[in-house]
This record gives structure tokens, sequence and C-alpha cells, in this order.
């Protein structure tokens, strides 16, 4: 079953005598151990999008169905939802991990013992074990933002919301956040994530939506909206001064030469005679011109500016 | 339900107990403060002989005061700590619903509230060689009171959850709280009385004060009424509060303080 469905979602706040159109018309469907990444400049609605689906924000127009529950009606919805919210810590400071773990649980509805003993198995996998008995608040931001997941996993939710998850946090636990999304997503629950850290987003979704004024621009396979972007070519790098004779040649092959560096567009049987031609000189590197998400998300962004300024004149 | 009110108990002496200078300063304030209470009664009644009596009466009465006060702010306060830490919306996941994990929330607090002042004041007795009286069926119009605040309580983290900085507002209500608990409705003429009777919690206070100050016996028309006010309270505010509930929804306020 679609792990979450939302249809037509539509959100408008009303600001100091002026309407704000913060999300619309935005539907999305995620499946079982698929993970989305939510991308869009601040602003553009991401957060109240996941609270709409969280039923923390009530739309204006439209309807959410988690696992085909609908969170704003039904409580049962709660249950197969798990959120790790933005920017603050979801935990309380006092009490230790253990404790958040096994309260957290009662709260989901669990019962006590359930919630213990599974508190101590996310404990352990998250590897925190060692600091289940230090109130929170002496833990580093990454523990933190780690618990916070663990306890919003304590229920075996279906689905998991995490706005901008590694938000503050260094490489190290960034890195460590990143692993645990994945992993946890192959145990078949659907992920939806929102970051500003595109490289993060372009190594762990499966999908990603890019939303710009509350509304989805692009939504795709995360690997063919690069390889859509991609230009296909390769780049040689290599070290020495290249003679007339070998440019000619490889100019020749169809590639773009330039000082200690040449740009070919072509078939990898091309890139064999290219390489050929260059021997013995020192490669530096030889690779494939991938874009990556960053620059499509500004080139998309961007195209969808411009399509907005030729509809308004 | 019971569940989670073990666990809301867990969680509230918990989170007491994790800093115990905090705690202990608490039950220093708690002691010396029914110290005074027991000195100046002492001083105040003169005669001996009735020291008891009056002794319980002011203690009695100062407790529920406190309480009653303690309950009233208790959600609206809980509200804006929470926003402030960022559970807030945590509690609004959870499958429960709002209302019922933060009546559970307040009725664990009081119970930890009631059972340092209980012990507070045996100790008191005990070093100070006094008895203090107290007849069980004051429990009576003492839970159509409690009905009351609890209702209160919803209707002013109701104010919390729609328009946010409310301390003022709770200042402010402390000094309506000491009206309502010390209005003598009793002695209020035809039309007015009528009136008196829907003013939250006023008729279980007069009830009360009926039973400890002027020893009279539990009338039950007037525990009927005060119930009946206590129930009306309660519901009263449980629908405000949802109401305000979904107008936060609505605007998107939730946690944003
Ligand atoms: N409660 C509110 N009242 C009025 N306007 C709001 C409210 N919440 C958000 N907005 C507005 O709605 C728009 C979308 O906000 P939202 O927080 O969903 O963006 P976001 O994509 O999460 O941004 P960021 O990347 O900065 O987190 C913004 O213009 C914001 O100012
Ligand atoms: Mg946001």
């Amino acid at each position: 079953m679609t792990a979450l469905e939302a249809y037509k979602l539509r959100k408008t706040y009303r600001q100091g005598g002026k309407l704000v159109e913060a999300v619309r018309e935005l539907s999305l469907k995620i499946e079982p151990g698929e993970v989305l990444a939510f991308l869009g400049a601040n602003g553009a609605g991401k957060t109240t999008t996941i609270k709409m689906i969280a039923g923390l924000i009530r739309p204006d127009t439209g309807w959410v169905k988690i696992a085909g529950c609908d969170p704003h009606r039904n409580s049962k919805a709660l249950q197969m939802l798990g959120a790790v919210l933005e920017g603050n810590r979801n935990l309380y400071w006092r009490l230790t991990p253990e404790e958040n773990l096994e309260y957290f649980g009662v709260l989901r509805g669990m019962n006590r013992k359930a919630a213990h003993r599974r508190g101590l198995a996310l404990l352990d996998r998250f590897e925190l074990l060692h600091k289940r008995h230090t109130p929170v608040q002496a833990l580093s931001r990454g523990m933190q933002q780690k618990l916070a997941i663990a306890v919003a996993l304590i229920h075996q939710p279906r689905l998991l919301l995490l706005d901008e998850p590694t938000l503050g946090l260094d490489v190290e636990a960034s890195q460590n956040v990143k692993a645990l999304v994945r992993e946890i997503a192959q145990e078949g629950c659907a992920i939806l994530l929102t970051t500003h850290q595109l490289n993060i987003a372009e190594e762990i979704s499966d999908r990603v939506a890019i939303v710009q004024n509350g509304e989805i621009i692009a939504l795709e396979p995360t690997a063919r909206i690069v390889k859509q972007f991609s230009d296909c070519g390769y780049i040689i790098e290599f070290l020495g001064e290249l003679d007339d004779v070998r440019t000619r040649k490889i100019e020749a092959i169809g590639a773009v030469v330039e000082s200690q560096k040449m740009i070919y567009a072509g078939t990898p049987e091309g890139l064999y005679q290219i390489l050929n031609v260059l021997s013995p000189l020192p490669l530096v590197q030889v690779k494939q011109d991938r874009a990556d998400l960053t620059k499509i998300f500004l080139k998309l962004i961007g195209e969808s500016r411009a399509a907005t300024v030729t509809h308004g004149n | 339900m019971l569940q989670l009110l073990l666990t809301e108990i867990k969680r509230t002496w918990t989170e007491f107990i994790r800093y115990p200078i905090e705690a202990i300063a608490g039950l220093v304030i708690t002691t010396f403060i029914f110290y005074g209470l027991f000195l100046s009664a002492r001083f105040v009644a003169g005669s001996q002989l009735h020291l008891g009596d009056r002794l319980s009466t002011i203690v009695v009465g100062y407790v529920l005061w406190t309480l009653v006060l303690f309950i009233v702010n208790d959600i609206a306060a809980a509200l804006q700590m929470e926003a402030q830490t960022g559970t807030l919306e945590q509690i609004f996941l959870s499958p429960f619903g709002a209302p019922k994990i933060f009546l559970v929330r307040t009725i664990a607090n009081l119970g930890l509230r009631l059972a340092l002042i209980l012990g507070v004041l045996i100790i008191i007795m005990l070093f100070t060689r006094t008895h203090l009286y107290f007849s069980l069926t004051l429990l009576l119009p003492l839970s159509t009171l409690l009905l009351g605040a609890y209702g209160m309580s919803f209707m002013m983290g109701a104010l919390a959850l729609v328009f946010k900085r409310v301390e003022q507002l709770l200042g402010f209500f402390r000094f309506g709280l000491l009206f309502l608990l010390a209005v003598p409705i009793a002695t209020w003429i035809a039309p007015l009385r009528g009136l008196g009777i829907l003013l939250p919690m006023a008729t279980g206070a007069e009830e009360l004060r009926n039973l400890m100050v002027r020893n009279q016996s539990l009338s039950l028309t007037h525990f009927m009424l005060a119930l009946l006010n206590g129930i009306g309270y309660f519901a009263l505010g449980l629908f405000v509060f949802k109401w305000a509930e979904r107008q936060a929804k609505r605007q998107g306020i939730l946690s944003g303080y």
C-alpha cells in the first residue's frame, strides 16, 4: 500500500491583512522503502507541506493519506507516522535518551515494556547505548539529532518525515544520519525529507521533488534527473605538453583541446582512441562530466522563474 | 490511559529529581512558607484552645488556594514551555490527542505537588506537635472545585495556543481567581444569586468554606449545584481547547512562538 499520498494540498496564510500562498495544488506519492527529497529555496513551502502531512497544519483544500488513513480525521494515521521537525530538538532535555524513548513510545500508544525494549534496540543501533543515562541536554548536537530520529521511529511508523535532518551537523554526524536514513528506508519505511544540502539529497534520495512558490516544478527519480542534465561528456586532464601532431589527431576524433585538459563529448570507443594518442603522457584524471543536483536545482529554478516572468508579460 | 498516567507520573518525577538542588530548594521554600503559616496562625489565634481548628482552616485554605492557582496556570505554562523546548508538536502527533495528554499531565503534576506539600506538613506537625484536622467530607466540594479549575486551565491553555503571549493575562487572572474563591454568593440577593451559581468554582469554594469555617454539614443541594457547575466548566474548557487547537492548526501557529 502506498505509504503517503498527498493530493492537491493548498495553504494560504493570512498575515497582517496580506495573503501568503505558501502551498498551491501540491500532490505527491511515496511508496514503502522510498526516500523522497523535498528541495526548494527558503520559503518555498516545504515545512508547511510536511506539517500538513503530519496533521499539524490544516490544508485549505486537498487531502493526505498515510497508508490509507487521513491524519486530520483519523488518529490511527498518527500511529503510522514519525516526524522530526525543523530546528528544534523534539526531545525532553532533562530526560535521558532511554527515558525519552520510553516516554514517547507510550505517547504513541505502545505499552511501556515494549517501548523500553524497542528503545534499547534503537539506542544500540544508533550507537548511543553508552549515552543512555546522560540527560539529552549534555549530548552533542549530532547525538541529539540521531536520538530525535530514533524517537520518531520508536513505534515503527510506515512514514518518516524529516525536516532538515542534517541542519547544523558536522560532516561526520551528517554522514551518520545519511547512512541511517538509507538503512531505515531499506527496512521498508517511506521517508520524506527536506534539506538545503543538495549533495546529501543526491546521495540518499530515490526521487527528488523541487518546489518553488508552493508548487512542484520537477518530480523525478534522482538518477534520471541527474543523467538528463549531464552533458554525457568526458573531461581528460593530463600533464606535460601536447605537440601539434597529436593535438590535430585528437581534434580529428572530436575533442576540444585546452592546455593540459580536453573535453570530449563522444562515444567510449572514441575516448580510448584519444587515450591511445595521449600515451605516454601522465594522466591526472579522466571523468564523466556529470551534472550535480546543485546545478540542476539552480537551472530549474531559474527556468521556472523566467517562465513566470514571460507569462506575466 | 492508565499507562499514560503512570508514564506521565514517572516523567514528572524524573524531571523533578534530575537536578536535586532545584528540587531541594523547592522543598525548603515550601517548608518555610508553611512553618511561617504555623507561627503566625499561632500568634493570631492567641488562645491555645481553638488553635487546632483555626490553624487547620488557614493551612487547608492556603493549600487549596495554591493548588487551584497551580492547576489553572498549568496547561498554559506547559504549552509555552513545550513550545520553547520544541516538544509541543510531538505531543500533537500523539494518537491520544492533546487534551487527554495535558489532562493526565496536570494530574501527575498535581499529584507530585500534593505529595510534597503533605510530606512537608507531616514533618512540621511532628516537629511542632500540632495537629491539623481534615475531614474527608471536604473531598466532595473539593472535587467540584478541581473540576472547575481544570476547566479554567484548559481555557487558559486555549488562549495560550491562539494568542501565544499570555503571561500578563495569567497574572491578571490570579486576582480574578481570588475573587471567585472568596465571593460570598450565598449572601447575594435573588437575581444575582442565580448568576453567582454560574460563576466558575465559586459555588464549590463557598461550600468548602461552609464546611471548614462555619462548621456546617454538607448540603446536598449545594453540592449538586457545585458539581454541575464543575462538570459544566470542565466540559466548556475542553470544548474551548479543542476549538483553539483547530484554530491554531488552521493558522499554522501550533508551535509558532
Ligand atoms: N504561520 C504562518 N503564518 C503566516 N505565514 C507563514 C506561516 N508559516 C509560514 N509562512 C509563510 O509561508 C511560506 C512558506 O513557508 P515554509 O516555512 O513552508 O517554507 P520552507 O520551504 O520550509 O522554508 P525554509 O527552507 O526556510 O525552511 C513563507 O513565505 C512563510 O513566510
Ligand atoms: Mg522549513
